[in-house]
């Protein structure tokens, strides 16, 4: 992004004062082997999914804090974007998913041997939520537990 | 994605994360993160180089030899960013006002289907549920809402999707298909050509600011906030 200085006053004064947690320490898990053989899993806070998924929807005043599957081998075609900010600049991801969400990316890098290989399922959020407490409490750690599941060991996570 | 970082690597994951928004992974502390210069939308640089994404992703892998964190680190700049124009910023020319929207979706169609072709059948409009073939219908709903219209409605919304959330589907597959029709069009046109010219020069992006300021000026705070993700 640009740094806040150059941006216009509305976006600026929107980051500025959006509300982050601010803890004071970090998580910090060391990788249990080499990134060549770690399975890797993307996770977006892009507001994208499959085209016949439920669109993320404003619908909820309290946010929208669910999450939706995407196949890691999913054609590009088949995926979109509901996400409700208009402070992106949505042209990217009409001419590449991969800006955003980079499946074919990740497909080359198991390809090149750069990674083990990739998740069967990538995961995706709505991202720009003001009160993270749902996610931090719910959807979030179910996500991790699938993650887990599937043997993911590395989690590579893009937002929008 | 900072916050989410955090919850996957509590619960033992190991996480890089890209953040758009230095100050605030500064302020939210995730394990591994890399800071990227570019416009928000643009998360891993510029679209359609895969060699430029690449370089990208590696920086954020890289965080993960670090032995200890939180690590924020900086993309190369190699980029610079610019904004783009919201429609408050762009001066409409007077012809579009006098054009019909839906005259414009029809000769806009045979260029926004070549995109489709062109692109294996990928397209960002799908939202709303209305085939592209019909978007003359959407664009009399959205006319009807844009006069204030509050019965204005489409058999096709789902019951369990509300009047306010369905507009805004309908408005984003309005301008997804308009820009991948441009796109098309104008080959070689680039972010804020094609925002000038859709908010500028069409009446279908007159009509989406027209509906922007209608919603925004009722009393329904959801409506309100359709409107400030249609337009400003």
């Amino acid at each position: 992004m640009p740094r806040l200085e150059t941006l216009s006053q509305v976006q600026r004064r929107n980051l500025e004062f959006f509300p982050c947690l601010e803890p004071e320490t970090t998580p910090w898990v060391a990788p249990p082997k080499p990134l060549s053989e770690s399975r890797v899993a993307l996770v977006t806070s892009a507001g994208v999914h499959l085209r016949g998924d439920q669109p993320f929807t404003r619908d909820d005043p309290g946010g929208e804090y669910t999450y939706r599957v995407i196949p890691s081998n999913c054609n590009p075609a088949d995926v979109v974007q509901s996400h409700f900010s208009i402070g992106f600049d949505h042209t990217g991801i009409y001419r590449d998913l991969n800006v955003t969400l980079p499946v074919d990316r990740m497909r080359e890098l198991a390809e090149r041997g750069t990674i083990g290989s990739v998740s069967d399922s990538y995961y995706s959020f709505m991202g720009a939520l003001r009160d993270a407490g749902p996610l931090v409490e719910t959807t979030g750690p179910e996500v991790a537990r699938l993650l887990k599941a599937e043997g993911v060991e590395v989690v590579f996570l893009t937002p929008t | 994605m900072s916050v989410l970082a955090r919850v996957f690597e509590e619960h033992g994951l190991v996480t890089t994360t890209i953040a758009m928004v230095r100050e605030h992974a500064a302020k939210v502390k995730p394990p591994r993160a890399l800071f990227v210069p570019f416009f928000f939308g643009f998360a891993l640089g510029r679209p359609n180089e895969p060699e430029h994404q690449h370089r990208v992703i590696q920086a954020a892998l890289d965080l993960l030899q670090a032995e200890s964190g939180p690590v924020l680190e900086d993309f190369p700049d190699d980029s610079v960013p610019t904004a783009y124009p919201q429609a408050s910023q762009v001066t409409a020319e007077g012809e579009s006002s006098a054009r019909d929207a839906a005259d414009e979706v029809t000769a806009l169609r045979a260029f926004y289907e070549r995109w489709v072709e062109q692109h294996d059948g990928r397209t960002a409009v799908g939202l709303c549920g209305i085939p592209q073939r019909r978007f003359r219908g959407v664009v009399r709903f959205l006319e009807a809402c844009a006069r204030g219209d509050a019965d204005a409605d489409m058999a096709e919304r789902p019951e369990s999707m509300s009047r306010g959330q369905f507009i805004r589907y309908c408005a984003d597959d309005l301008k997804a298909f308009y820009y991948e029709a441009r796109m098309v069009q104008q080959e070689d046109a680039d972010e804020d050509a094609l925002h000038r010219w859709f908010w500028g020069s069409t009446a279908g992006g007159k009509l989406i600011a027209d509906l922007a300021a209608t919603l925004n000026d009722t009393d329904d705070a959801g409506l309100k906030s359709i409107a400030y993700g249609l337009a400003r």
